[in-house]
């Protein structure tokens, strides 16, 4: 039935079916403005987004069910890996507008609010599925730009501003650099087309400076995205200043479409081409990647407002991630894209309580989260699943999650290799040091006295969507096989096995 | 064969079931859930023992062989991860101990937590989860499954040690403590468990898999290829088991775990928790016995933990601590008793003397052994000071005093529990004790290399002895003998004494009982043989393992026996001498009526505050100089230009084009570090 429905839909639309679901998410860009001018209620634009976000989830849910992998017009390209990255998106994206009709900090602006999500929802599908670097490009800078405006959109607290303002200036140098890279590496090859590219460095045209600073401006430029240190900066202030829907959206989505086109064109310019220069670029990331965690982990120790320790905390993850762009192997991608996914529940289900906990009225202070077990038992319990999942706690999703991202320091592809394991010991001591700030809030939650005792009630909609990812963080854990084959499936999509 | 033995996963099962129930249904039942972790308990050892039987009916026991049954968890790439269960003699030792204290004390919990209202289901719910830890821990198939269920103890312990947070019985003082206390377990136990993972990454490096079949099916090529490394694989490993069995130098934690509910302490101490890191370096031993020299800093160790700790017990007020330190104690002794077995083996397989293997598989079971026993009396002590604590309302020994005409039960059950962990004959203590004593003994008796070092270590257990029927005895005398000096509400209610009475039994019988069971052959001889199967050494000397009646009789022609009788019979006596010849005088329990050293030992030697300066000033030190540096190295410039940008527009533009220098200086700053990282490692790498 699906098999006779997917060959229907690529009877009618041709080449097109390959981007549909982004049309899909780009239509709901369009209209909700539409709506919210007709209707003036800002829910109902959130119920005609996440329709259409929902629609586009199951077309790719199908297309993968059927194996309709294909390309649009050679341009934009469905496979399974950015299949995959698809899924996640608008897993999040999912997350973010169930909870954002009710949370207390949204915009007046709804119009403008959800057709913002919606166009980086599409921008970050484009971006994953774009075969040129062009194409990649201007996929993240639709991200980037609307992210800008997303930030700014809640007017009334300064903060949210200084932030937009320096999201916005550092995002224009890490767009320079990325440009700067991409016209070398064009230069050098003289193509933008990446699998050319790949052609192009394995005969052997690219023994220069110019090759290497092009592929230096890029992981600079892609850096910032995924606040890599010392690329960082503004990460904090970002997460702190946007609303907490928000900052939880750009937590988990737009630093996986980081990854994930870092993914994409560091693994064929240095890995399928044979570049002769794969060992240093190991060294550079693996070093950063090191430095990414531990900076990230030992901030994040000093920090007393919880967004900006949850900041920290991803830019830690990052480093986590980043591990497998140092490993370039089969097995820590599919870690990685692994844990891209246990983040999203783990970071964004943390993000989501507390955008609960504000619409409830606590501050975003560590210690007003004092006692919270007593105010808010369930949300209490779920808040600390999701920080001893992010610590890495067994048997939640973090855990298995990262068991399997660091031991690929170990494994490469199948056979037991010696020269990484530093980098997965360091890996394994900054997830300890970790667990020291997560065990801070708990033990306030858990711990220490309420100044006061009145309960806290939360809007429905916070409860279900905390709910589904409570049931992510477990499952994910405990029977990791759901999404670990898919995730497999990509990694060997992207580094084809030998 | 009942085929019961395949159902044996249910065994960490159903206290996880308990832990759902309790914990969603628990209000609406009687006891706020505390019947369901009890029924969860008792069905978990019934399984427990039906299983255990059938094992040891079966043919895999016959054939030396484990049962073993895996379930593929993970696949990536070639590399599978299974969960599954391994049961040989050591794993079901292992739960039936642990699910038959657990039963004795959530029934006595049930008297004990009566008076907590809604906090019991959280309580039950928690203990419950415990227990699947540890019984989960006990039937693991592989180091993975293993550290993910010594990952559930150690956060349960976390929450059971802080149980008492919000509002301690005791006061303000009491709460501050407990939470803080739960910190530290939880903190200074994960610092062991990050080097567990990467003693399990190395292993997994060396093996490939971290399965027990495959890491124990041919431990002498790992030993081979790996010669190195193997050491610093297993000695990561037993820093993991440092963390969690508090041995020094991470011990501090297990006397503040003492701020929890004194049944959790039991839980933690008797059942759970600080023996699963001896059942780490039991379950490990094949491969430890490879590491000879790592052997002698393990049984150092342990033999420094027992004495050093029991110093720290001599002269502490608090029932409780004292009953902690005991415990470090004894678990000096286990250690102890498995490094010296792991060194004679170790010996033995490189000189192709059999009788080395002999005597290290004796000091495998007596470790083994001794954890039994002392699970037993070590529930009964704690259970029995709780029930002191119940009755008096202080854990301080000085406002206590003759309760032994209130409340009989209790004090005779615990003269039992002292007379055992004092090693006084016919007491389980005792036998256990003394052959732990006899394996540190061994190597010296031998002649071996290391002989020396056992040597000291030897005296240090005797001397460890002395002052165990001490300070045991000191306690038993103030808080029971002599006039009363505090008020006491009675002997506690039926749901308390008896399992104070079932624990007296066992501890009393469990050590011969133990050497007996099964007709001749024994605990000895069965333990051995689970051990045998895993390597071949142990196999060739199969026939010369003595079975239970002539160990006894062996036991009773050593000297060093002797010896340690008379030093306990001693320390009993200077106890006796000092706590009840002596009257009491209150000014002589003062601690600045003391000298210098009573003080230093009364303030752990200092330890905590080492701890604090470790964590404060130098850990508190780094996080805060990096984030410094980050919020005005990196973070300033960036800062200075929004805040400008949101300020407003008067004097603007000079200072934001300066700002905007800077912030490009800063991207600067980040192309230069790759830059420099591809520049050395492509320099060292002989440039193009």
């Amino acid at each position: 039935m699906f098999e006779s429905f997917a060959e229907t839909l690529v009877d009618t639309f041709g080449q097109v079916t390959y981007i549909l679901p982004e049309i899909l998410v780009l239509i709901a860009a369009l209209i909700a403005p539409l709506v919210f001018n007709i209707t003036k209620k800002g829910s109902v634009v959130a119920i005609v987004s996440f329709v259409f976000v929902a629609i586009a989830a199951l077309l790719v849910m199908l297309m993968m069910h059927t194996v309709t992998y294909g390309a649009a017009f050679g341009m934009f390209e469905f496979d399974p890996f950015s299949s995959l990255m698809m899924l996640l998106f608008v897993a999040v994206a999912f997350l973010t507008i169930m909870v954002s009709p009710v949370h207390v900090e949204t915009t007046k602006h709804c119009g403008e609010y959800y057709a913002l999500i919606c166009a980086i929802v599409a921008g970050m599908m484009f971006a994953v599925s774009a075969t040129t670097l062009l194409g990649i490009f201007i996929g993240v800078e639709v991200v980037s730009i609307s992210s800008y405006a997303l930030v700014a959109l809640k007017k009334n607290d300064p903060r949210a501003s200084e932030a937009a303002v320096k999201y916005l200036i550092i995002g224009a140098f890490s767009t320079a650099l990325t440009l700067l890279g991409m016209s070398m590496i064009f230069g050098v090859t003289g193509t933008l087309v990446i699998d050319e590219i790949t052609v192009a460095i394995a005969n052997g045209m690219v023994a220069n400076w110019a090759f290497i600073l092009g592929c230096i401006g890029m992981i600079a430029g892609y850096g910032f995205k995924i606040a890599a240190v010392p690329f960082h900066s503004w990460a904090p202030d970002v997460y702190e200043g946007a609303s907490a829907p928000v900052s939880g959206f750009l937590a988990t989505a737009s630093k996986k479409m980081g990854f994930a086109v870092m993914f994409k064109i560091f693994f064929a310019l240095f890995v399928l081409s044979h570049c002769v220069f794969i060992e240093e670029f190991q060294y550079v990331f693996a070093i950063l990647a090191a430095i990414t965690m531990t900076v990230g982990n030992l901030v994040a120790i000093s920090q007393s407002n919880i967004k900006r320790m949850l900041a920290y905390s991803s830019v830690a993850q990052a480093g986590y991630i980043m591990i497998a762009l140092a490993i370039m192997s089969q097995y820590a991608t599919t870690g990685a894209l692994f844990h891209m996914f246990t983040h999203v529940v783990m970071k964004g289900g943390a993000f989501i309580i507390v955008a609960a906990l504000i619409t409830a009225g606590l501050g975003e202070k560590i210690e007003d989260y004092k006692g919270l077990a007593k105010r808010a038992p369930l949300l209490a319990a779920a808040m600390m699943l999701f920080l001893f999942s992010l610590a890495g706690i067994p048997p939640l999703a973090g855990f298995t999650s990262k068991f399997v991202l660091f031991s690929g320091a170990i494994f490469i592809d199948g056979v037991v290799s010696y020269d990484w394991v530093w980098l997965a010991f360091i890996a394994v001591i900054n997830s300890a040091i970790s667990l020291y700030y997560y065990a801070r809030v708990v033990k306030a939650m858990y711990i220490e006295k309420p100044a006061v005792d009145d309960k806290l009630s939360v809007p429905a909609p916070f409860m279900v969507a905390i709910a589904l990812c409570v049931v992510g963080v477990i499952v994910l854990g405990v029977y990791p096989e759901i999404l670990l084959d898919l995730c497999s499936t990509a990694a060997e999509y992207l580094i084809p096995s030998p | 064969m009942i085929g019961i033995l395949e159902y044996v996963w249910l065994v960490p099962l159903v206290p996880v079931l308990c832990f759902v129930l309790a914990g969603f249904f628990g209000k609406k039942t009687p006891q706020g859930g505390g019947y369901i972790a009890v029924a969860g308990a008792l069905i978990a050892f019934v399984i427990a023992a039906l299983a255990s039987y059938d094992y040891f009916s079966s043919d895999y026991w016959a054939a030396n062989a484990p049962y073993v049954a895996e379930l593929a968890w993970m696949k990536v790439g070639r590399f599978t991860l299974n969960f599954g269960v391994y049961i040989d003699s050591l794993s079901c030792i292992m739960m039936l101990f642990a699910s038959f204290i657990s039963t004795l004390i959530f029934i006595y919990s049930i008297g004990y937590m009566d008076d907590q209202a809604e906090k019991k289901t959280r309580y039950y719910a928690e203990v419950s989860l415990f227990l699947t830890g540890m019984l989960g821990l006990a039937v693991s198939s592989n180091y993975l499954e293993m550290f993910v269920f010594w990952e559930i103890m150690g956060l349960c312990s976390y929450l059971l040690i802080g149980f008492w947070s919000f509002k301690h019985p005791n006061g303000d003082e009491a709460s501050i403590n407990a939470s803080s206390a739960a910190k530290k377990a939880f903190l200074v136990t994960r610092l062991g468990d990050v080097c567990l993972m990467a003693g399990l990454f190395v292993l997994m490096y060396m093996v490939g898999s971290l399965d027990y079949v495959d890491v124990f099916e041919n431990p002498a090529k790992i030993a081979d290829q790996y010669g190195n490394m193997l050491p610093v694989a297993v000695l990561l490993m037993f820093a993991g088991v440092v963390g969690k069995s508090a041995q020094f130098p991470l011990h501090d934690w297990l006397p503040d775990a003492m701020a929890g509910p004194t049944t959790v302490s039991a839980l933690i101490h008797a059942a759970t928790m600080v023996k699963a890191g001896i059942y780490l370096v039991a379950r490990s031993f094949p491969i430890f016995v490879y590491c000879q020299d790592a052997m002698i800093i393990v049984a150092v160790i342990g033999g420094v933990t027992a004495i050093y700790t029991a110093s720290m017990a001599l002269n502490n007020m608090n029932i409780k601590r004292v009953l902690a330190y005991s415990t470090l104690s004894q678990l000096g002794y286990m250690v102890l008793a498995l490094g010296s077995g792991a060194y004679l083996i170790s010996m033995g397989m490189e000189s192709g003397n059999e009788e080395l293997i002999v005597l290290g598989g004796a000091a495998y079971v007596a470790g083994v052994m001794h954890m039994v026993n002392h699970a037993f009396f070590k529930a009964l002590l704690f259970l029995g000071s709780g029930s002191v604590i119940h009755a008096v309302g202080t854990e301080d020994m000085r406002h206590m005093g003759g309760l032994r005409k209130e409340m009989p039960i209790t004090a005779y059950t615990m003269l039992i529990g002292c007379l055992s962990i004092a090693g006084i004959p016919i007491f389980s203590g005792f036998w256990s004790k003394d052959l732990v004593l006899e394996a540190a003994f061994a190597p010296f008796h031998e002649g071996l290399g290391a002989g020396s070092i056992f040597m000291v270590l030897f005296i240090l257990g005797m001397i460890t002895a002395f002052m165990t029927a001490f300070y045991m005895f000191r306690m038993w005398f103030m808080t029971f003998c002599g006039k009363e000096r505090g008020h006491c509400h009675g002997e506690s209610p039926y749901n308390m004494t008896v399992p104070l009475i079932i624990l007296a039994v066992f501890a009393t019988i469990s050590g011969l009982g133990m050497l007996l069971i099964d007709g001749n052959a024994g605990i000895l001889q069965s333990l051995a043989t689970g051990l045998s199967g895993t390597f071949d050494g142990v196999v060739n000397a199969l026939p010369h393992f003595h079975d239970g009646i002539h160990t006894i009789k062996e036991i009773f022609m050593e000297i060093p026996t002797y010896v340690a009788l008379v030093l306990a019979i001693l320390g009993i006596g200077i106890a006796w001498k000092l706590y009840v010849k002596t009257p009491y005088d209150a000014e002589a329990f003062k601690p600045e009526n003391h000298g210098a050293l009573y003080n230093f030992n009364a303030k752990r030697h200092y330890f905590p505050e080492l701890y604090n300066w470790i964590s404060w000033k130098f850990g508190a030190g780094v996080a805060k100089g990096v984030n410094a540096f980050d919020k005005y190295v990196i973070d300033g410039t960036v800062n200075g230009l929004s805040n400008t940008a949101v300020g407003g527009g008067e004097g603007l533009s000079g200072l934001q084009t300066g700002y905007v220098r800077d912030y490009a200086g800063l991207v600067a700053v980040g192309v230069i570090v790759i830059l420099a990282i591809f520049a050395l490692i492509f320099v060292y790498g002989g440039g193009f």
